[in-house]
């Protein structure tokens, strides 16, 4: 062997790992842009985002993703290009304050446009939309004033006509929560047990499932969140308007504390590089221009109190929403799986 | 006397040294994701387990293991029968069912999922058809099996998840030295369980093994039929209970028991080698069979291909053609440009990757660099999104380290080459089973006599490796072509802005339920394994 092949040959995995390293080095983000990390799919900001950008002319970049985006953000540290949070629950948003992830922030528009229980007292989260978990009932085959509490659904005239996605999905576990609080861990764990022994088949599907169940008479009650109603019947898909048309749907406990809300909301990035930026869109998310749009596309109530919701939702007329703040429900969430775990929802 | 060569040539020369280091720092890359995982499980996770066990654990692991154990019966019998009879036998259309055998792999276990329930609950075709002609009027007038439950999870998992074993098993079967059957002809054996299926054990484990980590691994399929698997339970702690501790403990116990097989494996094969050193490759010619033989070996392919492909194919395509599938093409492509770049490049890392550390530790023989090879080969038994938390914050370290030395927004998280690395993490388990049952069928002389005649270390796998192991080679590297194709958590959670690929594009329809929306792009993923798929099956068919 020649010294050049020799050197050749011990330098080979060296060039093999320069080559690796110069692959994955990458480029830094301009400026005037901001970054998001969403819960939500982008597809459903779009139409926000478009509007902000031609009034600021600001582009935005996302990542969405459902699960770890805390662990990425953690991972990153004061690297972190994000600068603005978008979750779809409570119980997310608490977790990024709890672990010191956002930035508090308080401008008097921001206060003024969100209500205080939909936000967090110090400042590190905001509320966007309400999600009103309301149960759906047959046309058919359920009599209206048969339910008026979500409690009833534990009663055994229901055995075996109920049905439900997976108690540990955050929706579920969220009104289990908000249960909590309302009675406590036993009589919340005895309501849980009591509907899980009135299903009709094993937890399965997502919401929308629940309300084809009903139209295909597998169930005659479900729990869904009310947005999912107005898709439905929207849809361009024929069979799932078939299954917004074989419900209704009824808002709980109006003569008592109210229908269970969850929110979807917005915090600041504890690192976020473009402050000033991004609180111009939190501000922007809660004016009434952008609420209205929103309601609009996706059906949620606004939490910004001076805007209606959409034209289809006030068809199903005012509903009182349960006034607990909305932060309670998140610090009872693990309580809440672990009940859910004991009686197998 | 060769060896005493061989070492005479390593005293002079070390000719592996240069390379061992190299092994050893891609094998510690590769396990640091498991290791931050580790690292997270060390944290206290506050009493949770006393709740666990007396709650959900019990069951969480029974139905692990049935799964495991039903997912690996089904797609055994898949597997080797099929790719027993295509290797034996020649029938009409044998020829088409051999690469056909290889499409369910492109589908991936999430959509087969959506499609079968779609096609067989209570509202779908097949139940809506039985109700019409029985003039049944309800539920409650039948019984139709419940797609939605461990049956159907073990259905559709093994029916995309066989190819695996299929493809290993078929390369074996067809590389057996004619020159064994006619030895155990000759003491009167019964062929298939006396030469076949031994010789083939390796290769048949190795996919095995894929397939029950992709099975313990999984999240889509069991979320979707509600089949409460250790995943599922570590989602439930992690994300219910924000104890990311405990969750990290589930996948660590998993990752154990998955090691376990392992190495009960290794045992129970450490005495058998099998070395064609005759240096002839002559193999067994395909017998040609006809009429209700033939009728027989088409059934059984076609059975498989029908369940992993054809049903679910047919499904999403009724979507596409009732118009009911909306999709902004512009998105849709720039989604398939950045699918087919990011699981080209995968591809080609995972296999130069994994040729090097089975070359370098094969011929090494040091038990620790072997050790951490093979450990660092089993990020497929972990849960995407746990893994993608290990690689995130590996990558975080890394980041760290790199802004000391002025890169002060790092360089990995948030870059495509985080991504890449994920994959090589994730998949360096195909690589690794390829490559490995490769190697095993050649003479361990060949390295040396490369040694003896002067060759380098490199020079001998760069004119070595490519002859000899491209059928592994092309086998591995396809398999983690369409596996990143097919990837979804890893890539959701750390790719960079804007930044979709086919998956992530399903998935934020898929999420919502939305098939319709998303059955374009499901198809598309598809279509894009196609041409891998036969171009595999072309390279397998030439010899060696």
């Amino acid at each position: 062997m020649t010294i050049y092949g020799k050197c050749k040959d011990r330098l080979s995995p060296i060039i093999l790992a320069a080559g690796l390293i110069a692959g994955i080095v990458s480029v830094p983000a301009q400026a005037k842009e901001l970054n998001i990390y969403s819960h939500r799919q982008a597809f459903i900001l779009n139409p926000l985002l478009e509007d902000f950008k031609k009034q600021t002319g600001t582009k935005i970049n996302i990542v969405f993703a459902s699960k770890g985006l805390i662990q990425r953000l953690i991972a990153e540290g004061s690297r972190s290009p994000a600068d603005i949070i978008l979750t779809v629950d409570i119980a997310r948003l608490q977790e990024y304050a709890k672990k010191g992830l956002f930035a508090p922030v308080s401008t008097p528009l921001l206060k003024a446009n969100i209500p205080a229980h939909l936000r967090n007292p110090n400042g590190l989260w905001y509320g966007l939309s309400k999600r009103v978990r309301v149960v759906a009932v047959s046309k058919d085959r359920v009599k209206k004033g048969d339910i008026n509490r979500i409690e009833d659904l534990a009663d055994p005239e229901w055995k075996g006509r109920i049905c439900t996605r997976k108690g540990s999905h955050v929706y579920n576990r969220a009104l289990l929560a908000s249960l909590v609080t309302a009675h406590g861990e036993a009589a919340a764990e005895k309501w849980a047990r009591g509907l899980v022994a009135n299903l009709a088949r094993k937890p399965q599907g997502n919401d929308r499932a629940q309300a084809k169940a009903i139209s295909q008479g597998i169930c005659d009650v479900a729990i869904m969140n009310h947005y999912y109603y107005f898709l439905m019947k929207k849809s361009k898909n024929p069979h799932q308007s078939k299954w917004a048309k074989a419900v209704n749907i009824l808002f709980t406990n109006q003569k008592g504390r109210g229908n269970h809300i969850n929110v979807s909301g917005v915090g600041l990035a504890k690192h976020s590089k473009n402050r000033a930026l991004a609180l111009k869109l939190m501000e922007y998310l809660s004016s009434k221009h952008a609420q209205s749009l929103y309601a609009a596309v996706n059906h949620e109530y606004p939490a910004n109190p001076v805007v209606d919701a959409s034209a289809e939702v006030l068809e199903l007329g005012r509903f009182k929403s349960d006034k607990l703040p909305i932060s309670a429900i998140a610090k009872l969430a693990p309580t809440a799986q672990r009940i859910i775990d004991r009686v197998g929802w | 006397m060769f060896a005493d060569v061989l070492k005479r040539g390593r005293s002079l020369h070390d000719p592996v040294g240069g390379w061992s280091v190299t092994t050893l720092i891609l094998s510690l890359i590769l396990i640091s994701p498991f290791a931050a995982i580790v690292v997270t499980a060390t944290d206290n996770s506050g009493g949770l387990w006393s709740h666990l066990m007396a709650t959900v654990f019990p069951r969480y692991v029974a139905n692990t293991l049935w799964l495991m154990l039903g997912v690996g019966v089904l797609s055994l019998l898949f597997g080797i029968v099929t790719a027993w009879i295509v290797a034996r036998f020649t029938f009409p259309g044998s020829k088409i069912l051999e690469w056909t055998l290889l499409l369910p792999a492109t589908v991936p276990a999430y959509i087969i999922a959506y499609t079968y329930t779609d096609l067989l609950e209570y509202a779908g075709p097949v139940q809506v058809f039985l109700r019409d002609m029985f003039d049944w009027s309800s539920a409650s007038d039948y019984w139709f099996p419940e797609i939605r439950s461990m049956g159907g999870a073990i259905l559709v998992m093994a029916s995309v998840l066989y190819p695996y074993i299929y493809l290993m098993a078929r390369t074996a079967f067809r590389l057996t030295p004619a020159s064994y059957f006619e030895v155990a002809r000759l003491h009167n054996r019964n062929l298939p369980f006396t030469v076949d299926l031994p010789l083939a054990r390796p290769a048949i484990i190795a996919g095995l093994a894929l397939v029950l980590m992709e099975v313990l691994s999984d999240f889509g399929t069991v979320e979707f039929f509600a089949v409460e698997t250790l995943t599922l339970g570590i989602f439930n702690v992690w994300l219910g209970m924000n104890n990311l501790t405990a969750a990290a403990q589930i996948a660590g116990m998993a990752f154990i028991f998955i090691l376990a097989l392992v190495v009960i494996e290794r045992q129970a094969r450490r005495r058998q080698r099998f070395n064609d050193t005759s240096g002839r490759a002559t193999v067994l010619p395909a017998i040609p069979v006809s009429g209700g033989k033939a009728v027989l070996c088409i059934f059984l392919c076609l059975l498989p291909i029908i369940l992993g492909f054809v049903i679910p194919v047919g499904v999403l395509l009724s979507f596409v053609v009732k118009g009911l599938a909306i999709t902004n093409i512009d998105a849709l492509l720039s989604a398939t440009v950045n699918s087919l770049t990011i699981s080209l490049t995968a591809a080609v890392a995972v296999m130069t990757i994994a040729t090097v550390m089975i070359l370098v530790t094969t011929y090494k023989k040091h038990p620790v660099l072997k050790a951490l090879t093979t450990i660092s080969a089993l990020g497929y038994a972990f849960p995407g999104a746990i893994l993608a938390i290990g690689v995130v914050s590996f990558a975080g370290g890394v980041d760290q380290v790199a802004a000391l030395l002025g890169a002060s927004n790092g360089i990995l998280i948030g870059s495509v080459g985080l991504l890449v690395l994920a994959y090589v993490v994730r998949f360096q388990a195909v690589g690794h089973g390829a490559i490995t049952s490769g190697v095993n069928r050649l003479s361990p002389n060949i390295m040396s006599a490369s040694f003896v005649l002067g060759r380098s270390f490199a020079g001998s796998m760069a004119v070595l490796a490519p002859p000899l192991l491209r059928k592994s080679l092309m086998a591995g590297g396809i398999l983690v072509f369409v596996d990143v194709m097919k990837e979804l958590p890893m890539t959701l959670l750390l790719r960079p802005f804007n930044y979709e690929t086919l998956s992530t594009y399903v998935y934020q329809f898929a999420k919502d339920e939305l098939l319709e929306e998303s059955a374009l792009a499901a198809l598309t993923i598809i279509i894009a394994g196609l041409g891998p798929v036969i171009l595999i099956n072309a390279s397998q068919r030439n010899k060696t």
